[in-house]
This record gives C-alpha cells, sequence and structure tokens, in this order.
C-alpha cells in the first residue's frame, strides 16, 4: 500500500470521528461561552451572600484584597466597608482538617482584629447528627459574634466562662476544636499582614 | 517537613480514611465482580494502583499546563493570537474529554508495553487492564487532582497528586483484597437465597465500611501530632503592640 | 437497516422494571450509592443521567449507519464525554447547589456503564425513536432505582423528604449511620435481596399456575 493511499484510508476511517469532535469542540465552546459568567458570579456568591450576615450590616461595600499571610502564600481577603467608605470589617476565608474531611469556613474581625464578629462554616463533611451542628448558628457558630480575637480561642465542654471560650458541640468536641484552631491560624497568620496593608494604603 | 506531612495526611486520607471504594463509591463494579477470590482481586488492585498512577501523572500535567484556569500554555497561545494583555482562553470546559481519553490511552499503552517487556507481570495482573478504563476510580483520582489545581492558592504538585493515586490504589486494593477474603468465607456460609450474590456481598461491604469509618479523624490527630510544637507556637497571643496600634479596651 | 428487535414500545417499558439497569443488571452502581442520601441530590441525578443517556441515545442512532465498528467505543466515549460536560456546567450554572453537593460524581457519569451498554446494545442498531424510548425508559427505571433508595435513606437518616422535615428529633431520632456511606450499602443490599425475593415470588406463582 502507498504512502498516500493509506493516509486516504486513515481518513476514509477517521472522517467521522473528527467531524464530530469539531461539532463537540463548537458545542462545548458555545457552553463556554454562554454560561462561564454566570458559574464565576455563582461561586462569587458563595462568599458574597454571606457576608451580610457575618458583619450583620446589609449597606457594605467588599473589596477583595491579595495579602501575604505570614506563611508566605498569597491569600484573598475581603475588606468591608461601610457605604461611606470607612472600614468596618474584615472577612478571612480559611480551611484546614476536621474531624472527618476538610472544614472550610468565613470569619470576620472588627478593623483592628480584637473582637470577631461572626463565622458561618462554607462547606464540611462532619459527621450528621453530630459533628455538623457546627453549621447551626443556634447550637454553635452563633457564639462566635463579639469574642475576642486577642486570645486564641479554646473550646470547652461546659458553659464558656472567660471571653476567649467556645462551648463544643455535643458529642463533637474535635470538629469543634477544628474550627477553632482554623480561626486562631487564620487570624494569627493574617493578622500583621492585613494590618500593615491596610496602613500603607492610607500612609499612600 | 511540611512538604512530608502534607503527603502523608494525602496517603492516609486516600487509604484508610476517605477510601475511594468504602466511603467515595468509586471502583463498585470491579468491588462486587472481581472480588471472588483473593488472588484475582489482589492482581486487579495492583493493575488499578499501577494505571492510577500514570494517569495522574498525565493528567497533572495536562491539567497543570493546560486545562486548569490560569495555565501557562493557553495564556501563551492567547498572547501570540494577539489577544488583550491578561486575558487567557479558559480550557477547563474540556477537561473530562481529556482525561477519559488519557486514561483510555494510558490502558492500551500500559497494556501493551506489559506484554512486550514484562511478560510474568502480564500474565498476573494483564486480564484486567481492558476492564480499568470504565473503571471510575481512576477518573476519580484525576478529578481530585483536578479540583486542588483548580485554586490558585492551594495548588497541588506533582508529588501530591502521584501520592494521591498511589494512597487510593493501595486502598483499593486493600479494600478488595478484604472483600474477597470475606467472600471466600461466604462460599460455605447458608446466605438467604434473594441475597446470594450481588445482595449479601454489599452487605459485607456496609460492614467494612463501618469498620472503616473508625479511621475518621486519624488525618485530624496526625496533623495534630505532627504539627504539635508548630500549633503551640500559634497559641500565643498575637503581639498586636508590634505595629503600635491603639489598642481599645 | 431495518430495526430488529424490541420496538420502542417495549423497550420503555423493559427499561423501567423488567430490566431495571440498576436492580436486574447491576450497572452504574457509583452513583446509586454515592448520591441517594438526600432526595434531592438522588433526582438531580437521575435527571442529568437520562438526559446524558437520551443524548448519546439520539447521536447514536442517528450515526449508526457510518459508524466503523472498531471505532465505535471512541466516538460513544466521545459524545458521553461531552453530553457530561454541557450538564456538569449546566448544574454550576443553575443550580450550584446541587452542583456543589454532588460534587465529582457528575462527571463520573462518563464512566456510568448504563451509557455505553445502551449505546452498545440499542442505539446503535436501531432507530431513532426506538432509540428516545430507550433513553426515557432506562433513565426512568435508573431515577425510580435511585428515589427507592434516597427515600429509605432521607426518611430513616435525616427524617425528611426532599428536605421537608417529616418528624422533628424528638419523635424520630437519626439513624446518622444512613446518610453516611455504610447506610448506603445495606439499604442498597437489603432492597436488593427484595427485589430478588419478590422476583422468586411471581416466578414460583407464575410455575404453579402452570
Amino acid at each position: 500500500m502507498t504512502e498516500e493511499a493509506k493516509s486516504g484510508s486513515y481518513l476514509g476511517q477517521a472522517w467521522l470521528v473528527i467531524i464530530l469532535a469539531i461539532l463537540y469542540g463548537a458545542a462545548l465552546a458555545a457552553v463556554q461561552i454562554g454560561w462561564s459568567d454566570r458559574i464565576e458570579t455563582n461561586k462569587r456568591n458563595k462568599i458574597y451572600d454571606r457576608i451580610p450576615n457575618l458583619v450583620g450590616s446589609e449597606a457594605i461595600v467588599v473589596e477583595e484584597r491579595l495579602v501575604t499571610g505570614k506563611d508566605g502564600r498569597e491569600k484573598t481577603v475581603y475588606r468591608v466597608a461601610d457605604t461611606e467608605g470607612s472600614l468596618i470589617a474584615w472577612v478571612l476565608r480559611a480551611e484546614g482538617q476536621g474531624f472527618a474531611d476538610n472544614i472550610e469556613l468565613l470569619v470576620s474581625v472588627d478593623p483592628l482584629f480584637t473582637t470577631i464578629k461572626g463565622m458561618s462554616v462554607i462547606s464540611q463533611k462532619e459527621t450528621p447528627g453530630l459533628g455538623d451542628h457546627i453549621t447551626s448558628p443556634e447550637r454553635f457558630t452563633g457564639q462566635f459574634a463579639g469574642i475576642t480575637a486577642l486570645k486564641p480561642l479554646t473550646v470547652v465542654k461546659e458553659t464558656a466562662s472567660a471571653p476567649h471560650e467556645i462551648q463544643a458541640v455535643t458529642g463533637a468536641t474535635i470538629s469543634s476544636e477544628s474550627v477553632t484552631t482554623i480561626i486562631n491560624r487564620a487570624i494569627d497568620n493574617f493578622k500583621q499582614p492585613v494590618l500593615q496593608s491596610e496602613r500603607e494604603r492610607e500612609t499612600t | 517537613m511540611e512538604t512530608f506531612n502534607t503527603l502523608l495526611i494525602i496517603f492516609v486520607s486516600a487509604a484508610l480514611i476517605n477510601n475511594f471504594v468504602l466511603h467515595y463509591f468509586v471502583g463498585i463494579c470491579p468491588f462486587l465482580g472481581v472480588s471472588r477470590r483473593i488472588d484475582t482481586a489482589f492482581g486487579m488492585g495492583l493493575a488499578v494502583t499501577f494505571v492510577m498512577s500514570i494517569a495522574s501523572f498525565l493528567s497533572w500535567f495536562f491539567t497543570y499546563y493546560i486545562l486548569r484556569p490560569e495555565a501557562p500554555v493557553p495564556a501563551l497561545v492567547a498572547g501570540w493570537l494577539g489577544m488583550q494583555e491578561g486575558r487567557t482562553i479558559d480550557l477547563s470546559v474540556l477537561s473530562y474529554i481529556v482525561y477519559i481519553f488519557v486514561i483510555a490511552s494510558s490502558v492500551q499503552f500500559v497494556e501493551m508495553y506489559v506484554r512486550k517487556f514484562f511478560p510474568p507481570l502480564y500474565k498476573s495482573f494483564g486480564v484486567f487492564l481492558p476492564l480499568i478504563t470504565t473503571n471510575c476510580a481512576i477518573l476519580f483520582a484525576c478529578l481530585e487532582i483536578l479540583k486542588h489545581l483548580q485554586d490558585p492558592t492551594k495548588l497541588w504538585g506533582l508529588h501530591h497528586a502521584l501520592v494521591l493515586a498511589i494512597g487510593g490504589g493501595l486502598g483499593f486494593t486493600l479494600a478488595i483484597s478484604l472483600m474477597a477474603g470475606i467472600r471466600e468465607e461466604l462460599d460455605i456460609c447458608d446466605v438467604p437465597r434473594p441475597l446470594r450474590g450481588a445482595g449479601v456481598a454489599l452487605i459485607v461491604a456496609g460492614i467494612l465500611a463501618m469498620a472503616f469509618m473508625g479511621f475518621t479523624g486519624v488525618s485530624k490527630g496526625l496533623e495534630d501530632a505532627l504539627s504539635g510544637p508548630r500549633a503551640s507556637a500559634v497559641a500565643q497571643p498575637a503581639d498586636i503592640d508590634l505595629l503600635d496600634i491603639p489598642q481599645p479596651e | 437497516m431495518a430495526d430488529s428487535g424490541p420496538t420502542a414500545g417495549e423497550r420503555f417499558i423493559n427499561g423501567i422494571l423488567p430490566e431495571n439497569p440498576v436492580y436486574r443488571q447491576l450497572l452504574g452502581m457509583c452513583p446509586v450509592l454515592a448520591v441517594t442520601n438526600g432526595l434531592m441530590p438522588a433526582m438531580t441525578m437521575a435527571g442529568a443521567t437520562t438526559f446524558v443517556l437520551v443524548c448519546a441515545n439520539v447521536i447514536t442512532s442517528l450515526i449508526r449507519n457510518l459508524l466503523k465498528p472498531h471505532l465505535r467505543i471512541l466516538v460513544f466515549t466521545l459524545t458521553i464525554a461531552t453530553f457530561v460536560t454541557v450538564a456538569d456546567r449546566f448544574l454550576a450554572a443553575f443550580m450550584p447547589e446541587m452542583s456543589d453537593a454532588l460534587g465529582p460524581y457528575v462527571p463520573l457519569i462518563i464512566v456510568n456503564c448504563i451509557i455505553i451498554s445502551r449505546c452498545e446494545i440499542c442505539s446503535s442498531k436501531q432507530g431513532l425513536g426506538t432509540s428516545i424510548a430507550d433513553g426515557f425508559g432506562m433513565g426512568l427505571g435508573f431515577t425510580v432505582a435511585l428515589l427507592s433508595i434516597a427515600v429509605v435513606r432521607e426518611v430513616l437518616g435525616s427524617g425528611s423528604v426532599f428536605g421537608y422535615e417529616l418528624m422533628s428529633e424528638g419523635m424520630w431520632p437519626r439513624w446518622g449511620v444512613m446518610v453516611l456511606p455504610p447506610g448506603a450499602f445495606l439499604t442498597f443490599g437489603l432492597l436488593l435481596g427484595a427485589a430478588e425475593w419478590f422476583g422468586m415470588k411471581r416466578r414460583e406463582r407464575a410455575l404453579g399456575e402452570a
């Protein structure tokens, strides 16, 4: 068989696959062009929808800022200002190992990192009926509003008495501890870099 | 050291805690179909581990350089095409198609290579190789890698991807071998007739899954143990005075 | 090519119970176990799978006379992967919560054996109408199977149906294990046994009458 005939027969066999591939490629490109903005918005909203609740105010302007943490990694920090432009809170996105799988959460602190304003869990896979109560405002997340950010949070099993204590979810001490560890680390990691970046912004 | 800790946690997590079969339910078909005898089950497990490593290796390269949103190659092409500065071509929509073909072709090549150069190896697990293309565990490993490459703040390196694949594969081997061991014993048991075959196998798998749930929390404990000194350093009150910002009472 | 084999109506009916892809053929086990911890994700998954199944059947049926036999698996895979990507993007764009809940199981439809087996068995041999009926029948059978497992797991595990609370926590202590992986294996194993038992009873009765 000559080279030419061979390539002809390849084409003869594969033309359908090639045409289909081109058609499918066009279809996927259309899907990408049509829906990618919406998908991006959805991803953004997963965080932005929670921010008003976290800082306790609806009329806010959120600005994303890339900050390099103490560990040398760059992360997005959300700077929340009121409508007049004065800073009311920082929202940090943090994640870490939970009892079952990774826990990802948002924590908001006041401008000087002295008090925590709120906490919200974005994703978790803790044990249903026990550990997954870390998402429940009544049982767990409600405690974080107004608690001190100057001292690392600790988890206690009975009613919290000191300002940095968090009462664990019944039967899920490890999940609760994971959450406070993630928050402590995030605050420790970003406190100075964020304050520094804000001061630099003010002086220039 | 920290890299090693992360890798160890990925490995233990993929092999035991979030076992591919008993936690994520991927690779159920061979888990039920090829678990009649221990030696075939073990061969299948090794074949899956092998192919999974190769497919993960390839798909990491494709994802890192071409498919992820910030990948370098499309950005380069966008530059050549004279697209606006900072704009790039997002090819992530093609990921699934690329993965399935990476898997199918790596299975083909592995089969040819092993048959030619390692006949004894081919004898022990070559027969399972064609079956592996439709094994969802392999695609699942590729998808996990994709998930960790999409977010630029926690980018996985090649070593992470390979450790995940090997851990996941060995976890699969462990699960399928355990299952085969139990099923060999089940053959001489008097199982109620409607449950014979898949029914009782699924119930056994449920009990195995329950046993594997005992591993939940190991990764947390492991992380605490490995990063013990660091964690207590974190627990020091952070120095706010360093920045001489007035501290409200 | 003249149609041979079962007609459209037969294909449709067959898919639902007599040849149910999950209970009878044990195909597509991965989503059956993974996404049935609630009725909502199960329903979404069934919808996505049916969409891919019908689309793949339509395309395969249309090009069945042009297919080269040794390239058919390649073409099937390409078709399925494309439609799965479309379904995945659709979920991410319009049902972001479900897309998060289903996670990797949407792309895993690509390796769901139900679809490729229907392309191979039915639509690459039969006409458009029959293939569409077969796609919907099999899809409906898959839906029925997913929902039957999901209803047991969600009611026992979270005391709710489609997310609406049926029984308060005091009335029904949540069986947490039902929403966890072991619950999936146990529920499906027992339901499979029950289906088999009914089948056996019916066969015995048919034998007795004959």
